[in-house]
């Protein structure tokens, strides 16, 4: 499974748990739509740094790097090359 | 089980717990009865590098590492009876942290000497009347402008408030945008055009911390005032709190520690029936219970030290040490007035000083409830 597949599982399951039926859009805007919250911030952070074995930096904990599925897997993959 | 330091820890606490009881003790029943933050003892705690704990030496630190400023602030909530000075120091190095971790190169070389050497006094400014647990909810605004910020709201219970140089002040920043990527965090000097503050609000306990209003009414910023980059101030937030609720448990944990040694002296001492008070399951078993969260609360508070120290995130680590630690102390306290009986509820044996000072606790720095929705979200629910 690559990371993107691994992110989208992660918001899918933890994040909207059940709430929505439908795959999720990897450009979706996920702060805007309300997936992803304060809090739900701090769970996606636990899981990537976690299962990628990564450390995102106070320079890229920025809400544009989370916006979507699509800039999370850019920063995951930054990470992991890094 | 006891949690075990290294000889450099050991000195270190040792040279605190001498410290606060030659120091800081004497005159806090006048200090507590008055509601007077007292700026002298504040410069000698800054003498003595405890607000230089963790910051590098390159700005004005002493650079030991998270897990020894735990241990420091510990012995420092073990030994001091005046909380509420405590309290304000904890406010200045959590500050200093948030600067440390976002703020720009400048702003480090700038500022936090003179936070480490306690010549400014340091502020976060975040809670306002209609947004208490939901912290984030809030409604004081930064517009952009040409000359930077202009920010206007208010702010309220905002430790060291009254008395603060500089404010680290969140306030929206883009309203169109949900909380996370809306707010932003600012410096702001207290000598900013149109800053102003109320009085110090007078509080059951703590009551040496000095707490109040912040006025904000057009009050001007430059663009290098922002901490960290616009729209990041949620999860700056978040960040700190990580650092908050392990250093401030730590102060928690030493109170804990010095009420289990009184209250295990004066089961001792104490004589009912014909026989130490002790000899009572009823009064043994309050002590062993404080004993118990005593031990529990050391490993929990140790390990997200540890945590922070590895670069690691410590969410549900900290939000279960902060819970814990803060509820046992409170219950540690009223148990503590029940085994003194009525001396207890008297000034003279300064217990109740203790359970007015740790009632706050559950409260400030998320409630209990909120600290349980956060461990209640992380693990799924």
């Amino acid at each position: 499974m690559d990371t993107r597949v691994f992110i989208h599982n992660f918001i899918f399951d933890e994040l909207l748990r059940g709430a929505c039926d439908t795959p999720l859009n990897d450009d979706e805007d996920l702060i805007e739509s309300g997936v992803i919250d304060s809090l739900g911030i701090m769970s996606l952070l636990i899981f990537i740094e976690e299962h990628f074995s990564i450390k995102i930096s106070p320079d890229d904990l920025v809400p544009e790097n989370f916006s979507s599925i699509n800039t999370i897997t850019m920063l995951v993959n930054r990470q992991i090359n890094n | 089980m006891s949690k075990s330091f290294s000889p450099e820890q050991e000195k270190l606490r040792k040279i605190v717990i001498e410290f606060a009881r030659q120091e800081i003790n004497p005159g806090i029943s006048e200090r507590d009865r008055e509601g007077v933050f007292s700026q002298e003892l504040w410069q000698k705690c800054a003498e003595m590098r405890l607000l230089a704990l963790p910051f590098p030496e390159k700005y004005g630190g002493d650079g030991f590492d998270f897990e020894t400023t735990v241990s420091v602030f510990s012995a420092l909530g073990y030994a001091s009876k005046d909380s509420g000075l405590v309290h304000a120091m904890i406010t200045q190095v959590l500050c200093g942290i948030q600067l440390l971790h976002f703020g720009s190169e400048k702003q480090k070389l700038d500022l936090l000497p003179d936070l480490a050497g306690g010549k400014q006094i340091y502020a976060q400014a975040i809670t306002e009347s209609e947004s208490g647990s939901n912290a984030l909810h809030m409604k004081t605004s930064a517009i952009r402008n040409d000359n930077g910020y202009l920010i206007n709201g208010a702010k309220t219970m905002i430790s060291n408030g009254p008395i603060a140089d500089q404010i680290i002040l969140f306030a929206i920043t883009d309203p169109n945008k949900k909380v996370l990527g809306g707010i932003t965090s600012f410096i702001l000097p207290s000598d900013t055009q149109g800053y102003s503050t109320g009085k110090p609000l007078d509080k059951l306990g703590l009551r040496t911390l000095k707490n109040g209003e912040l006025f904000f009414d057009d009050c001007q910023v430059g663009e290098d005032a922002v901490l960290g980059r616009e729209g990041q101030g949620a999860i700056l937030f978040n960040e700190s709190m990580e650092w908050e609720r392990t250093l401030i448990p730590a102060c928690l944990l030493g109170e804990m520690e010095r009420i289990v040694e009184v209250c295990t002296a004066y089961a001792k001492e104490r004589k009912a029936f014909g026989q130490s008070i002790g000899n009572f399951q009823a009064v043994s078993h309050k002590i062993a219970a404080m004993k118990m969260n005593l031990e529990l609360g050391k490993l929990s508070l140790y390990n997200s030290a540890q945590l922070k120290d590895a670069g690691k995130r410590a969410t549900l680590e900290t939000s279960i040490t902060k819970l814990f630690i803060s509820e046992s102390l409170k219950q540690a306290c009223l148990d503590a007035i029940q085994i003194h009986g009525g001396y207890g509820y008297t000034k003279e044996y300064e217990i109740e000083r203790d359970l007015r000072d740790s009632l706050a606790s559950t409260i400030y720095s998320g409630t209990s409830e909120m600290q349980a929705n956060i461990i209640a979200r992380i693990i799924g629910l």
